[in-house]
C-alpha cells in the first residue's frame, strides 16, 4: 500500500483537491501538461457570482 | 494557486504528461513524462529578461490569440510554477538558425538547449482526474461566422479583452479594429524603411522625391539605372503610402464596443453538437455584461437565450440587477444568423419568441457563450488510466458514487466529471479528495492487510 496520492490537471478542482489533501498530510504530485497551473480559472477576469477577481 | 507551489507536501510537475498506470487501488505506478522546457526550473527567477530580448513572436494561446508572446515565455505573467519555457516549435535555434539570444540574456545561465525529456516512475495509492473541459469552437456552425465575422468572439475570448492582464489592457477595443491598426503599425514600419532610402536619394541629388519623379515622368532624364532605382523605390513607398492613410483615417474613427450582444447556448443544448445545458454559461454571460458597463457605463447589452439559466444561490438576483442596473435586455429567442453589416458591426438575426416577430440588430461586437465540451486529449488519458468515458466524452462515474470512476482507487471531480461552475467544481474537488483519503486511510490499510 503506499499514501502518496497523484492529481492529474492543475485546474481550479486540482488545486483543491491537492490542497485538501496535502494539508491532511499526504504527500501529492500534481501533473499539468501545460506550463503553469491555474486552468481556465486564470483566463477570467473576474468570477460571478461575486465578481471578484479569478486569480 | 500560489500555494500549490508553496506547499511542503505538494510536488508540482507542470509541462508534465502521464503516460503509463499499472497497479491497482492503493499501489500503483506511474510514469510521468516531463517534457523539456529548455530552461532549467531550479536556475530560472522568471525574471523574464529573455523573453524581453527574444525575436520570435508566437500567437499567445492564453490570450487565445488576441496578443502575441514571444519563443520563450511564461504562460501568464502570474503563473506558477514561474519558469520559463521555450516553445520547441518556433525557437530559431532549437530549429537549426542563429540566435540564442536568450541564453546570452539569461543572467541566472538558466538556458539549456541541450535539455531532454525527464521520465519519472511515482508509487500511488490513489490518482484523482481534474482535467477540466475545453471551450466549444464555435467555427463548426456555419450560421454564426465566427472566424468569418471578426467582431464575433468567444466568451473566453470576451474576458480576456475585459481582463486589464489582457491583450488590450481591459479596453473593449474590437478585434477588426485591432487587426487594422497591427496592419497600420506594419505598413509604417514599411513606410519608414523605404523613406530611409528616398532620404538617401535626395541627400546624393539634393531634390525631393515627389519633384523628382513628377521630373522623370515627363522623361527629363537620360536612361540612368540609379534615377531608375529612385523612381521605382518612390512608386514602391506611394503603394504604401496610400493604403496606410486610408487605414489610419479609418482608424480615427475607431472606439471601444459598446453595444454589446450575447448568444446563449452555442453548441450546448444542440443536438448538432452537445444535447446538455453546459450551466455556467448564462451567468457568464450575464458578468461580463456587468463588467463591460462598469468599464464604459454606456454599454447595453442584449443577450438572447432560450431561457436565462440562474441556478445558484443568488444567481437569480444577480440576472435581475443585471437588467436594472446594468443595461442589459433579455430576449427570448434563438439566434438563426450573424451576418456582416456596415464598419465591420455584425448583425444578429432572430426571432423575438415573446413578441412572435423575426428582427435584426446591429451590435458593436457579439459574444457566443460557447458549450462546456470534453477536454482534448481525455480519451487517450482514460485509456492509460483504464477508465471509461460516458457518451458526451466526460468521466464517466456511477450516479450513486458520482466521483469515482469505472476503476478503483480513481477518482474525478470538476469538469471532468461534466459541465459545472467554479464553486460546485470546489465543492467536488474536496469530495474527490475525500474518497482517495479514505480508501489510504489507516483504518481502511488494515482491512486490507
Ligand atoms: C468564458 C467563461 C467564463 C466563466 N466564468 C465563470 C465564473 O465567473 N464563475 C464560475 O464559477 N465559473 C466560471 N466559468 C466556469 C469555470 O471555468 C469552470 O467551472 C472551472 O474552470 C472548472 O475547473 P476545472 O479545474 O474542473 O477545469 P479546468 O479549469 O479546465 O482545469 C483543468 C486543468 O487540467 C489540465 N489538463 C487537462 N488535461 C490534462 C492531462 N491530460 N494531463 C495533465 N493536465 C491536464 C488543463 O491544462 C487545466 O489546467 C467560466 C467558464 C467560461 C468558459
Ligand atoms: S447555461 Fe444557459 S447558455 Fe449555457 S447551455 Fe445552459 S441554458 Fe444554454
Amino acid at each position: 500500500m503506499n499514501k502518496d496520492i497523484l492529481v492529474i490537471g492543475g485546474g481550479i478542482a486540482g488545486i483543491q483537491s491537492s490542497l485538501d489533501l496535502a494539508e491532511m498530510g499526504y504527500k501529492v504530485y500534481m501533473v499539468e501538461r501545460l506550463p503553469s497551473i491555474g486552468g481556465k480559472m486564470a483566463q477570467l477576469d473576474k468570477t460571478f457570482p461575486t465578481n471578484d477577481c479569478a486569480i | 494557486m500560489l500555494d500549490v507551489g508553496r506547499h511542503p507536501n505538494i510536488e508540482l510537475m507542470a509541462y508534465s504528461q502521464v503516460e503509463r498506470v499499472e497497479g491497482q487501488s492503493g499501489d500503483f505506478s506511474v510514469t510521468v513524462r516531463r517534457k523539456a522546457r529548455y530552461v532549467e526550473e531550479d536556475k530560472c527567477t522568471g525574471c523574464g529578461a529573455c523573453a524581453e530580448k527574444c525575436p520570435t513572436k508566437v500567437s499567445d494561446t492564453f490570450n487565445e490569440g488576441l496578443g502575441t508572446r514571444r519563443a520563450i515565455y511564461s504562460y501568464f505573467a502570474q503563473g506558477i510554477p514561474s519558469t520559463h519555457t521555450i516553445d520547441p516549435e518556433y525557437c530559431r535555434q532549437l530549429n537549426g538558425k542563429k540566435c540564442g539570444v536568450c541564453k546570452k540574456t539569461c543572467q541566472a545561465d538558466a538556458i539549456n538547449f541541450d535539455q531532454e525529456d525527464r521520465v519519472v516512475e511515482l508509487q500511488v495509492g490513489a490518482i484523482i482526474a481534474a482535467t477540466g473541459y475545453e471551450v466549444f469552437d464555435p467555427s463548426c456552425i456555419p450560421e454564426y461566422q465566427y472566424k468569418e465575422i471578426a467582431n464575433v468572439v468567444t466568451a473566453v475570448e470576451f474576458e480576456r479583452l475585459l481582463s486589464a492582464s489582457g491583450p488590450t489592457g481591459g479596453h473593449l477595443d474590437r478585434p477588426a479594429d485591432l487587426a487594422i491598426e497591427a496592419e497600420i503599425e506594419a505598413l509604417e514600419k514599411k513606410a519608414q524603411k523605404s523613406q530611409r532610402v528616398l532620404d538617401k536619394f535626395e541627400k546624393k541629388y539634393g531634390e525631393a522625391s515627389p519633384k523628382f519623379y513628377e521630373k522623370y515622368q515627363k522623361d527629363e532624364f537620360e536612361d540612368d539605372e540609379d534615377l531608375k532605382k529612385w523612381a521605382d523605390k518612390y512608386d514602391a513607398h506611394m503603394g504604401i503610402a496610400g493604403p496606410l492613410d486610408s487605414l489610419k483615417k479609418k482608424a480615427e474613427g475607431f472606439g471601444v464596443a459598446k453595444r454589446l450582444a450575447f448568444i446563449q447556448c452555442v453548441g450546448s443544448r444542440d443536438f448538432r453538437f452537445y444535447p446538455f445545458c453546459s450551466s455556467y454559461c448564462c451567468m457568464h454571460s450575464i458578468k461580463e455584461a456587468i463588467i463591460a458597463q462598469e468599464h464604459e457605463s454606456e454599454t447595453t447589452s442584449t443577450i438572447f437565450g432560450m431561457d436565462i439559466r440562474a441556478v445558484g444561490k443568488g444567481f437569480e438576483e444577480y440576472k435581475i440587477r443585471g437588467g436594472n442596473q446594468s443595461g442589459i435586455t433579455y430576449v427570448r429567442g434563438r439566434v438563426a444568423e450573424i451576418t456582416q453589416g456596415p464598419d465591420d458591426n455584425p448583425v444578429v438575426w432572430y426571432e423575438d419568441t415573446c413578441q412572435r416577430r423575426v428582427r435584426n440588430q446591429e451590435f458593436d461586437m457579439v459574444i457566443l457563450a460557447t458549450a462546456c465540451a470534453p477536454s482534448n486529449g481525455i480519451k487517450e488519458l482514460a485509456q492509460v488510466l483504464g477508465i471509461e468515458i460516458n457518451e458526451f466524452g466526460f468521466l464517466k462515474t456511477d450516479p450513486s458514487q458520482p466521483l469515482d470512476t469505472t476503476r478503483a482507487g480513481i477518482f474525478t471531480c470538476g469538469c471532468a466529471y461534466g459541465p459545472m461552475d467554479i464553486p460546485e467544481s470546489i465543492v467536488q474537488a474536496s469530495g474527490a479528495a475525500a474518497r482517495a483519503a479514505q480508501i489510504l486511510s489507516d483504518f481502511q490499510m488494515r482491512k486490507a492487510s
